[in-house]
């Protein structure tokens, strides 16, 4: 198990933001959009042959001339003042076939993560994620905040349109997160860093759905902006989140009455506001849930419940 | 278990530039298993080692197939008279890396194999009565070459479709290529109905290319044998169902079933295979 770098370029000060696949791959899009927009170059890689199975097989004239394995790289930027490095997994190691890492090969791969953080010196590190939230697609997405130490929760509290475990109604402050995003936070903990997970929302009937939810991502980028006290140019993300609630509105159009009835209630919904009470219970969610499987016959998942 | 090799043989074979077959059990119409213990039985080949389980498969209970409870395994025949090497194996859930490394581990330093074949089903829609196509999948031009003479289809194109992964055949392929070991992946396109009962014509098609290329001497005897049982009640079926028999018929020419047909054609095929 292997971390090899194409270059070694020395960093200020930096931090570390990493994003894997996801419900609505809302971490994901957020970080690939950061990438893009600061131009960020490649600067190392985890080797893939232990952690994955090969994705994609090209065969030409009946010769087996390509096998890809999903990618776990490491880009920087340089700011001047604050640099970046983002590591961005294309799959998570989860040994049971799953979604979302679990088992040894997960723990190791968190820990190479962040030993390329330690190598840099990176004091704080984020991750990205969903946050499944019984809201509507028109409504704007919160991000929520869930720090390794309570040493950053003052600092998270005060960024706009963000909320913490504790905000969100019936939580007591609780949840879980899957994955390797839960993971690292963990560990860095382990190791002494700082780290956030920023969970952009998702509404709850398109969580086991594979449409990206960019409209989530951009909620994620906000909160990346602020802590990081940097300008991020938010035009392509914008450019996707219309695109993606204008697919589904017309999706949603095609809903039988009765389901989007339902689904229409959410857009009074404020349940993951402070103090306010929900306009959907638990049964509503899990009805809706089921009206929606049966729709699509398709069926569930979940990063954070 | 990380740093050791998983790996148990009772001697290592006295072969040179051997030719390894690869098998997996999870296959459609379990035709590499068939096809690879005919080969086995025929040729006597004996019982050499096998790579342990430990790390490559779930070790949460048994599965139960047929009344009996199975584990998986993955285990080494050699042929010595043959300079052939056979491979069995379950597929690994989980450490293929590993798993594929220590079979190539046991292939090039145990065994001194020079070329790699691994066989398996794909299933088709053609009728049981038309013959059997095999295609191959290559990592290198001149094993490519070299199997000419042999009557393969060896010109395909293809790419792994979103959603879907490579097979571990393919894996296995890359992986030797990347040793500089010659490998192939035979695949013979099995009738759909035949998939969950046995499709003895698609072993012989593959014994028949090991048997002519290898010069093995396999007695065909009685695989021709369960090929002739399986005409015959299928004939017989034919008699009693001559809307069975015009399904076929269609399939043969190229004319496709609709979904309700093609159960019944596999209900009524495997009913009379029982």
């Amino acid at each position: 198990m292997v971390i090899r770098y194409i270059k070694e370029p020395g960093l200020i000060d930096p931090v570390m933001i990493a994003a894997w696949p996801g419900i609505g791959n809302v971490g994901l899009i957020a970080l690939d959009t950061l990438r893009r927009s600061l131009r960020a170059e490649q600067m190392a890689y985890i080797e893939p042959y232990q952690f994955f199975y090969p994705k994609k097989v090209i065969i030409r004239g009946g010769e087996l001339v390509e096998l890809d394995f999903p990618a776990s790289e490491f880009f920087y930027h340089r700011s001047g003042k604050r640099d970046l490095i983002l590591f961005i997994g294309e799959e998570q190691p989860a040994e049971g076939g799953g979604v979302y890492a679990v088992g040894s090969m997960a723990y190791t791969m968190a820990n190479m993560v962040l030993d390329v953080a330690e190598k840099y010196g990176c004091r704080r590190i984020y991750t990205s994620g969903a946050a499944v939230a019984p809201i509507h697609h028109t409504a704007k997405s919160r991000a929520w905040a869930v720090p390794n130490t309570a040493g950053l929760i003052a600092e998270f509290k005060g960024y706009d349109n963000t909320v913490l475990m504790s905000d969100i109604e019936g939580r007591g402050g609780e949840g879980n997160i899957a994955g390797l995003n839960g993971l690292l936070l963990g560990i860095a903990r382990r190791r002494g860093i700082d780290a956030v997970c920023i969970m952009g929302e998702i509404p709850v009937y398109l969580q086991g759905f594979p449409f990206p939810y960019p409209k989530g991502s951009r909620s994620v980028l906000e909160v990346l902006a602020a802590a990081l006290d940097m300008w991020i140019d938010m035009e392509v993300i914008d450019e996707l989140a219309r695109q993606s609630e204008s697919e589904l509105t017309r999706l949603y159009e095609k809903l039988p009455d009765e389901i989007k009835q339902q689904l229409d209630r959410l857009k009074e919904s404020t349940v993951a506001a402070a103090g306010s009470e929900g306009l959907i219970t638990e049964e509503d969610k899990k009805k809706i849930l089921e009206d929606m499987d049966k729709f699509f016959k398709l069926d569930g998942g979940g990063e954070q419940h | 278990m990380s740093g050791e090799q998983p790996i148990r043989l009772s001697g290592s074979p006295d072969l040179k530039e051997a030719t390894m077959i690869v098998a997996w059990a999870e296959d459609a119409g379990s035709l590499g298993v068939r096809t690879t213990d005919y080969l086995i039985q025929s040729l006597g080949c004996r019982e050499f080692g096998e790579i342990l389980p430990e790390g490559f498969f779930p070790m949460g209970g048994v599965n139960v197939v047929d009344d009996v409870a199975r584990f998986p395994q993955s285990k080494f025949y050699v042929c010595d008279s043959n300079n052939l090497v056979i491979f069995k194996s379950s597929i690994p859930r989980v450490g293929w890396h590993r798993f594929l490394t220590s079979l190539l581990d046991v292939a090039q330093q145990d065994c001194g194999v020079k070329e790699i074949y691994t066989v398996g089903a794909m299933v088709s829609s053609a009728a049981h009565t038309v013959p059997r196509l095999l295609i191959s999948i290559v990592n290198n031009k001149e094993i490519k070459a070299a199997l000419e003479p042999y009557n393969v289809m060896a010109d395909n194109d293809y790419e792994t479709p979103p959603g879907q992964k490579p097979t571990l055949s393919s894996y296995l392929a890359w992986l030797a290529g990347q040793r500089g070991i010659a490998a192939v992946n035979l695949w013979v396109p099995v009738p759909y109905y035949l998939v969950p009962i046995d499709d003895p014509r698609s072993v012989k098609r593959l014994v028949y290319f090991f048997n002519s290329k290898f010069d093995l001497g396999v007695d065909f005897t009685a695989l021709d044998a369960v090929i002739a049982e399986q005409n015959n009640r299928i004939a017989q079926l034919f008699e009693k169902s001559p809307e069975i028999k015009n399904m076929v018929r269609r399939l043969e020419v190229g004319d496709g079933l609709d979904g309700e047909e093609s159960e019944k054609l596999a209900h009524e095929i495997a009913e009379a295979l029982k």
